[in-house]
């Protein structure tokens, strides 16, 4: 869990990092205008928020890459033997191979 | 060997998945010796450079501020603005391959020596040792159960590690913002959201990498240490075992002559993997976990020292030198080769082409905007007129006076409110400009024409913008 964890988190802010350096320094947040009224009025807090909101883009992407990246294997079949499987899942006891 | 091998493989797996999960912590052994003094004194300059830096002024201000605020990257003498962000690109590009080429030559002395995992890893460690004791008393300490001289131990260490964080939090953000100013506000409680948010989120990020993750960052996280192995060749200086010499290891008195017993220089007392930071046996070859700090040549240096054997059963070596391709002596020799020539050119000809740019850089920049409401009109004199808008940026530290120019179309005026156009240092302007020229001189419906803006009194600063002008 803690490896899937790091997985999503360290990637997307590598590149949130990378991604907020290239938009600021393209362009001014001082001059991004939402329906005529600029957006934002303190640059460092621009800075900021776009930090986040690209960590959370990419945060977005490295799940969904994890989400598909199970096999058919696992989508088909536990990959915990029974035993193993956690409390209250009904394919605990008596499993088998096959859940 | 096959016992071995089983034995390793089934130890591995286990021991992977715990590093992420509950990992073991590795508590390594503290060395002396002629690396671990290197380090000492490259923790030392590094540190001394990135918390002195933004203390030092330069022209009344700070040397080195990267001033987010109002987008300007002051580094000493030089001003830096968004528009410039070739020389960044530049920058990391000389960084990537100077990188490449310390790699190719001598393997990873920018993780050994330098890098901030490293040197925060080993001053938290300083403090670790001082306030816990050595790696044994650590082990206990861990071991034993939570007592009043526990938590002494323990929360002396992490305030001290959390000072440090918090310093090391308040200078990074001092490069954003001008330190000084941080300072007074942080000494008036009047530190705004946004600085009070990145100094702890950077001395919380310090404090968990440098106090916590340690070796996981390196063996995880450092996408470097994932590809070196493309910049690693058989004659790369790296830190190896020598099994020639060291086979077959095994424990022995010290007065035994461990040849006639039939051994080799390893005494198998395992100080190399107790001082290893990242937990690993060099004894086992080149692995990517290696960071190339050296603790196990100053801890292995010291044992043959004790035992009266030459040093160097572990040394800075090559592939090649271990192989016994050829003698220790002739790696410098073999330091010359087309991997490192290759490196070497290309870095030579970037830097040079970047010093160039940097010098011949023209301290001006002008934009140009047409006027949207009226494209072109004509005046009274029966001329065309066209409207622009010129955004005129003084880059320099001087104040500059500017005269403009136009050509394109024959007899091609200028014609300007008739107030001179000037700049304080590094201010931006907005001058409104019309040009005129005379319909019959106009052939087409457009035609490009070029504004020439030069300093009144620097003939090397100048800058020519292209433009349309609309005919009738």
């Amino acid at each position: 869990m803690m490896q899937r964890l790091i997985h999503i988190l360290w990637p997307s802010f590598l590149v949130a990092g990378v991604a907020d350096i290239v938009f600021t320094s393209l362009f001014d947040p001082l001059e991004i205008m939402y329906r005529g009224e600029p957006l934002i009025e303190q640059r460092i807090a621009a800075y900021t928020l776009g930090f986040f909101i690209f960590w959370l883009l990419g945060i977005a992407s490295s799940m969904l890459t994890c989400y598909f990246q199970r096999g058919a294997n696992e989508i088909n079949r536990c990959p915990l033997p029974a035993t193993r499987r956690p409390e209250g899942c009904p394919k605990r006891e008596g499993g088998g191979d096959c859940c | 060997m096959a016992a071995t091998d089983d034995k390793q493989a089934s130890n591995e797996a286990p021991i992977e998945q715990q590093l992420y999960a509950i990992r073991q912590t590795i508590q390594a052994r503290a060395v002396h010796g002629v690396f671990a003094n290197w380090r000492i004194a490259l923790v030392l300059l590094t540190q001394a450079l990135y918390y002195g830096l933004p203390w030092i002024s330069w022209d009344n201000r700070q040397a080195v501020l990267f001033d987010l605020a109002a987008r300007k990257f002051y580094i000493f003498g030089l001003v830096f603005w968004p528009q410039d962000f070739v020389y960044l690109t530049g920058l990391l590009i000389l960084s990537a391959l100077s990188l490449f080429l310390f790699t190719a030559v001598a393997g990873r002395l920018w993780c050994g020596y330098a890098c901030p995992q490293t040197v925060y890893t080993e001053i938290f460690m300083w403090v670790e040792n001082w306030f816990e004791g050595d790696h044994i008393a650590r082990r206990k300490l861990d071991a034993s159960p939570w007592n009043a001289a526990k938590l002494k131990k323990r929360g002396l260490k992490h305030l001290v590690w959390f000072v440090i964080a918090l310093w090391t939090g308040f200078t990074f953000v001092g490069y954003f913002t001008p330190v000084k100013t941080l300072a007074a506000e942080v000494a008036s409680m009047g530190l705004g959201p946004w600085e009070t948010f990145w100094i702890l989120f950077y001395a919380f990020a310090t404090w968990g990498n440098a106090g916590f993750m340690r070796e996981q960052v390196c063996k995880y996280m450092c996408p470097y240490a994932r590809f070196q192995s493309v910049m690693f060749d058989s004659d790369t200086l790296v830190i190896s075992y020598d099994p020639g010499r060291g086979e077959p290891r095994g424990a022995r008195s010290k007065k035994t002559d461990y040849k006639a017993a039939g051994l080799g220089a390893c005494v198998d007392c395992g100080v190399c993997v107790q001082v290893c930071p990242t937990g690993i046996d060099i004894r086992n070859g080149l692995q990517y976990e290696c960071i190339g700090c050296a603790a196990c040549i100053d801890g292995c240096d010291q044992i043959m020292d004790k035992m009266g054997y030459p040093r160097g059963l572990i040394r800075y070596t090559t592939e090649n030198a271990v192989k016994g391709k050829y003698p220790d002596q002739s790696i410098i020799r073999h330091i010359l080769r087309p991997r490192t020539l290759i490196y070497t050119v290309l870095l030579g000809t970037i830097a040079a082409a970047f010093l160039y740019s940097l010098a011949t850089r023209v301290p001006l920049r002008v934009d140009v905007v047409r006027d949207r409401v009226a494209l072109s009109k004509e005046t009274d004199d029966g001329l065309i007129e066209n409207v622009y808008r010129l955004q005129i940026i003084n880059k320099d530290n001087a104040p500059h006076r500017y005269t403009i120019g136009a050509s394109g179309i024959p007899g091609l005026k200028v014609v300007s409110a008739g107030r001179e156009i000037a700049a304080a240092p590094l201010e931006t302007i907005d001058v409104p400009v019309s040009l005129v020229a005379d319909p019959t001189d106009l052939k087409g419906r457009s035609i490009e024409v070029t504004v020439h803006i030069q300093a009144a009194d620097d003939a090397r600063i100048r800058d020519d913008v292209s433009t349309k002008f609309f005919n009738r």
